[in-house]
């Protein structure tokens, strides 16, 4: 039983770490995307207001980069917080080579619950901000790739720039994936370690038993 | 260990710790815990026959009876059992 439970708590611990480094890589990427097309705006915007070249500003885009490089920091944040904790565990795993003592085992099991539980509001919030992250980034592509748009009674037109569009666009396609695929990675993790605690309070009653608490 | 734990779960820690004479500062680091808690964790073990008190000159160790065996080996069965169904979660 033990090497089983060693096997499958190693490969959880191990698909989990993967999860958080790809967030970091991702969370990294959206708020740098974010800062450059502030920094690019804000460029425009002197421009528009000091000089004579007629240079406009999108507010629309500006806004969009703004929430992307905020959401960035904030999953960033939150990833390297939930990362640190299981690369500790998952390191600790690793030291101890192939051979696991049950003791240790158990001991790396209660850190992990231990280590969801101060965690899983801001799990639940991960989940949130790894939707918010690639809807994002997704629109700032494709606000930052249309260099016209128009909307009149005969409908909408609006041209492209051809040389910016295929990097953004494979750019925020992927940024957007990951922060999809993330968030149900995300999403399951937390259902399955909070099934995880639902076993652990049902068997506490045979604990209590054995520890004779009822007849304190 | 720190983090949120149950009682359970800090019970087990202190009875795996105290196999081996234990000081009470040395339970209350290596558990993450504060003295105050510290004492009613260790008060409540004594009660129930888990640790004994041992004296070791001038000073006042605990260590783990027979009877911790059978709390600890649960513990650990229980929750080594929560990884006995094939992996819920991976990529």
């Amino acid at each position: 039983m033990h090497e089983s439970a060693l096997v499958r708590f190693r490969s959880e611990i191990r698909h989990f770490y993967i999860v958080t480094v790809a967030n970091i890589i991702f969370a990294a990427v959206v708020m740098a995307f974010g800062i450059s097309v502030i920094v690019g705006e804000a460029v425009s915007m002197y421009e528009t207001f000091s000089t004579a070249l007629y240079v406009l500003y999108s507010p629309v885009v500006l806004f969009i980069a703004l929430v992307a490089a905020l959401t960035g920091i904030r999953w960033l944040l939150t990833s390297v917080r939930v990362f640190e904790g299981v690369e500790a565990i998952k390191d600790d795993l690793n030291g101890m080579g192939g051979e696991v003592p049950d003791e240790a085992l158990t001991r790396l099991i209660v850190r992990m619950l231990s280590h969801y539980r101060d965690n899983r509001a801001t799990i639940r919030t991960m989940i949130l901000v790894c939707t918010l992250g690639g809807v994002c980034s997704f629109l700032l592509g494709v606000a930052v790739s249309l260099e016209h748009l128009s909307i009149s009674a005969d409908g909408i037109s609006f041209t492209i720039n051809n040389y910016l569009v295929i990097p953004f666009m494979l750019l925020t396609l992927g940024v957007a994936l990951v922060s999809l695929a993330s968030s149900y990675y995300f999403s399951r993790f937390a259902n399955v370690w909070d099934e995880r605690l639902d076993e652990i309070e049902e068997s506490e009653a045979l604990l209590k038993e054995t520890l004779e608490m009822d007849r304190r | 260990m720190s983090g949120r734990r149950t009682a359970f779960e800090i019970y087990w820690e202190i009875l795996v710790f105290c196999r081996t004479p234990q000081s009470f500062t040395g339970i209350i680091n290596r558990c993450d815990l504060n003295s105050k808690t510290g004492q009613e964790y260790l008060r409540f073990l004594v009660e129930k026959g888990y640790i004994v008190e041992v004296a070791e000159g001038d000073k006042t160790r605990y260590l783990a009876t027979e009877r911790a065996g059978e709390y600890t080996a649960l513990f650990s069965s229980l929750y080594r059992k929560l990884f006995d169904a094939p992996p819920r979660f991976k990529l």
